[in-house]
């Protein structure tokens, strides 16, 4: 059972993607409410999901499309065939008291994810299975007098990825998960706003011998990496106490940011895994695969390189826009009309700014693709400057609507008329001679207080960099 | 008036369908009241579709009253396998089957008494205990005893839809001395059957004479898309092999199941009967299964339990069915459910699946169970590519009296199916024919096919008297 490890922090994780498919796994039930309808617990539900006597599963074909999907941009093996098996063990949440998942043959096994220090995360495995129900404790899980079921989460298909216990550090376990995330968001059989993604952690350290702790369902990228830093300090501090580890499953507590022992695992718990006899075997036809993978997108690997060669960016600009699907995206379409130099700058830096000062993430934005190219192709001719090209940034991710014609309409239009320029920056110096002589006496910041003056009342219209020069020259 | 003329009549409105209905539905409960036959009695179901089919009597079993085996769901009545588990569920939906047979005009009687979840081969094991029509003394056979006795009893138009998992339809159908015919595995859509062994389980038709078996499968067979097993082989009518001629047909007598631990009588009763088609035209030679013969019981009840086994976890108390007062966690509450309601059979095979499928043991049992069935399959249709069909006893015995099997161990009771877990396992069509009668104990024989051939099952028990 155990393996010959060598360094000081062993990582493995199991983690649980929805897939965003429209029905269940098993069923023709909805994944998700309809937009205009209030959640109702155990809504969407049938005799499948709710495992009443009789009923029999059905095999959702766009499921096995998606996992195969992510499979092959895991770089994983397919297998020829798909079985699905009984996953046996008595919990509230089970409909059946057995789970349908994959488990003498998963869908695709000995993939990788590729991290940036260019070291490749095994993927053991990944296979398909059925999301138990949730369970709702009302006074939370250790007060509450009765708990609720509902069947709704029942049956959504669920993506298990497995790695090989590789990753050395808290930090490349956070990374392996944000590289996840993006593959999946490529793929769009994800959707970061309604579907979960949730880990299991196995951590072990050389002090103990290995003796691995599993932390269970943890949501969040920042979380898995805390919980797994506590984790080791919580391993390190019980062998500094003479403490011996067992093995345990633990839980992970996102408020007080501590893990607490769930069960220990003396045994290796037994689920009686038999092939699901409900479900036939499906055949994984080599035409299907081809299909799959002349409909797979580029993934970010790809577009990095295609960033850095077709549209001549920097790499760590280029791997910046890779890393967000929807960063990449616009950066393609914008690419186009618009110096890509000027368009991966300002989607990088102004962009993200002002999507993370309002709190979003990318995938809640919603920005007219034709209104960044106008925006841009005005800062690149030099129509209007950089200060009102982020004003105007900050005002796009609110509502729609024309820069070109909020400029002309505002008169925004940087002042290219330097008799005119001059004529204020003798005006300013006039009203600030002591300025002007601590600049004469080599305070260079003086400059920027000028400069300054000038931006406010011309309302950032200006070239800051030319007004420099055109006080340099006339102080002298 | 055999079951086309009350069809017939029906449809043209000669008979008052209603009236026929109260009639049928009163014999049904004096024969209930003596023979224990049904667990429920679908009295305002079948007055309603009576009245239907009064106003409308069109379909290709109108007027045709159809009990049901009792883990077979119809909508609204109770449904619970014979299981104490399952006492007050109602399903929400018609099984495939029923809804198929409700479309063409039956008219539903009820639920039969059945072994809980189709544990055994003499509906024993169940509260409400069928008795033998010709002998209260004895039993129906099982599991799907009730259906067989009332149709044996009834003096209606009567049909009766089973479920065998490793023998349920021709065991008690050779009891009760009439045709049972047990499908090929995926030919009958398993949509709304209570799960026993799942790579197992077949619904079949079950009735007095050859012609309605095979018009009632006419109505079940064919594809299912509500059901990933059912297969998407094109159907057949079957009852235009009634009147085939049999000259040239090619049978294997299966020599081993003649052997000891066989009722000579039952040897007897069917060699003559083998004379008899000899004398027809049709080949009749004797064959060994060496390999099927030696594994099929211990491999049946491997694979059959495992998956019973955890077709049996959803029985909790949870949403449906028998519960308890809600006491302590989680684990105490299905415990007590479980063991307060399921029987000592139910019990016993929940815990032999569960041990075929631990690890360290699935290997050695469960996955071996798995590769021997395979080998069995091939030992079949090697035969097949020689004969048309292969001909055995049903059961190894004739109808036991209640007191004679309280003598007989649990695996006395498992080694009775030595000839229906066969067919059974390789998912092969099998039919018990009738072949008259010993004192008071019905006489038969099975006849197994290929898969999909159930035609020349009907077609050869069209021949025998």
């Amino acid at each position: 059972m155990k393996m010959k490890f060598t360094a000081d922090i062993i990582i493995g994780t199991e983690v649980h993607v929805q897939l965003n498919t429209n029905t269940k796994l098993f069923c023709s039930c909805a994944t998700k409410k309809n937009e205009k309808e209030e959640d109702i617990p155990n809504s969407r539900t049938c005799p499948t999901c709710l495992g009443m006597p009789g009923s029999k599963p059905l095999v959702n074909q766009k499921a096995i499309e998606y996992g195969i999907k992510l499979a092959l941009a895991l770089h994983c093996t397919i297998n020829p065939e798909i079985r699905f098996s009984r996953k046996v063990y008595f919990y509230p949440d089970l409909a059946k008291n057995y789970q349908i998942t994959q488990f003498e043959v998963p869908l695709g096994e000995n993939g990788c994810i590729i991290l940036d220090s260019g070291k490749k995360v095994k993927i053991e495995r990944i296979h398909l299975e059925e999301d138990p129900a949730s369970l709702i404790h009302p006074a939370g899980i250790d007060k509450s007098q009765y708990t609720l079921i509902d069947y709704n989460r029942s049956g959504i298909p669920l993506c298990e990825i497995v790695t090989a216990p590789e990753m050395h550090s808290p930090e490349e376990a956070r990374e392996f998960m944000n590289k996840l995330k993006i593959i999946l968001q490529y793929l769009k059989i994800f959707d970061e706003n309604i579907c979960v993604i949730k880990a299991d952690a196995n951590i072990s350290i050389k002090e103990s011998g290995y003796i691995r702790s599993e932390i269970k369902n943890i949501t969040g990228f920042k979380e898995i990496e805390d919980a797994l830093t506590y984790e080791i300090q919580r391993q390190k501090q019980a062998i500094k106490n003479n403490e011996k580890l067992i093995l345990d499953t633990r839980a992970w507590n996102a408020q007080t940011k501590i893990t607490t022992r769930l069960r220990t695992k003396e045994t290796e718990a037994d689920y009686g895994y038999i092939i699901d006899p409900d479900l036939v075997k499906i055949n994984v036809e080599e035409k299907f695969i081809k299909e799959i993978k002349e409909t797979m997108p580029e993934l970010p690997e790809q577009k990095i390189q295609k960033f850095i060669h077709t549209h001549k960016i920097a790499e760590t600009d280029a791997k910046v826009l890779a890393a967000e699907y929807i960063l990449a995206e616009l950066f393609e379409q914008i690419a186009v009309e618009v110096s890509p130099q000027i368009a991966a700058k300002w989607l990088r830096r102004e962009l993200t700014r002002v999507v993370n000062y309002n709190k979003m993430n990318f995938s809640q934005l919603k920005i007219d693709v034709k209104h960044l190219i106008e925006l841009f192709s005005m800062i690149e001719k030099k129509e209007i400057t950089e200060t009102v090209g982020q004003d105007i940034m900050n005002q796009l991710i609110l509502k729609p609507f024309s820069p070109k014609e909020y400029v002309e309409k505002n008169n925004l239009k940087t002042v290219q008329d330097t008799t005119e320029l001059k004529t204020i920056c003798r005006e300013v110096m006039q009203k600030h001679p002591t300025v002007v002589q601590e600049f004469k006496n080599g305070k260079s910041e003086s400059l920027n207080f000028l400069v300054g003056q000038i931006m406010r009342a011309m309302k950032g219209k200006a070239d800051a960099k030319l007004l420099k020069e055109m006080f340099e020259k006339m102080i002298k | 008036m055999t079951l086309h003329h009350h069809i017939k009549n029906t449809q043209n409105q000669s008979i008052d369908i209603l009236e026929y209905t109260h009639k049928a539905l009163e014999e049904t409960k004096a024969i209930n009241k003596e023979y224990n036959y049904f667990t429920t009695i679908s009295e305002e179901l079948a007055i309603q579709q009576a009245k239907n089919l009064k106003a409308n009597p069109k379909g290709k079993l109108a007027g045709v009253l159809l009990s049901v085996k009792d883990a077979i769901c119809i909508q609204k009545v109770e449904t619970t396998a014979g299981s104490k588990i399952l006492k007050g569920y109602k399903p929400l939906f018609n099984a495939t089957v029923i809804q198929r047979c409700i479309d063409e005009g039956a008219i539903i009687l009820g639920k039969t008494t059945q072994d809980e979840f189709g544990f055994g081969g003499f509906s024993v094991n169940t509260e409400n205990i069928p008795k033998n029509p010709f002998n209260k003394d004895r039993v129906t056979g099982g599991s799907s005893g009730g259906s067989t006795g009332i149709t044996q009893k009834a003096n209606f138009a009567h049909l009766t839809l089973g479920e065998s998992t490793g023998g349920s339809i021709v065991d008690p159908a050779f009891f009760c001395g009439v045709y049972g015919l047990c499908p090929t595995y995926g030919r009958v859509s398993r949509y709304g059957l209570l799960d026993y062994g799942n790579s197992l389980d077949k619904i079949g038709p079950m009735a007095k004479t050859i012609e309605d078996t095979a018009l009632l499968l006419n109505i079940i067979a064919g594809h299912d898309e509500k059901e990933s097993t059912s297969s998407t082989q094109k159907t057949e009518d079957y009852t235009k092999y009634l009147n085939k001629p049999v000259k040239g047909i090619k049978i294997g007598i299966i020599k081993d199941l003649f052997g000891e631990g066989v009722n000579p009588i039952i040897t007897k009763s069917i060699y003559k009967q083998i004379e008899q088609l000899k004398s027809q035209g049709i080949e009749c030679e004797e064959i060994t299964m060496p390999i099927t013969n030696k594994y099929s019981i211990p491999t049946y009840y491997i694979i059959a339990t495992a998956e019973a086994s955890t077709n049996l976890a959803k029985y909790c108390g949870l949403r449906y069915g028998a519960t308890e007062n809600l006491q302590g966690n989680y684990n105490e509450f299905f415990t007590k459910v479980r063991e307060t309601n399921f029987s000592k059979e139910a019990k016993r095979r929940i815990l032999l699946g569960t041990f075929t499928r631990m690890a360290g043991y699935r290997d050695a049992y469960y996955l071996k169970a798995m590769k021997i069935r395979t080998k069995i399959i091939e030992e079949y249709q090697h035969l097949f590519k020689k004969y048309d069909a292969l001909l055995s006893p049903t059961m190894p015995m004739l109808a036991p009296k209640f007191s004679e099997l309280e003598k007989l161990t649990p695996l006395q009771h498992y080694m009775a199916d030595i000839m229906t877990a066969p067919p059974n396992l390789a998912g092969m069509p099998h039919l018990n024919v009738p072949i008259g009668m010993h004192n008071d104990q019905a006489l038969g024989l099975m006849l197994t096919a290929n898969h999909f051939e159930e035609g020349k099952l009907i077609q050869i028990a069209n021949n025998i008297q």
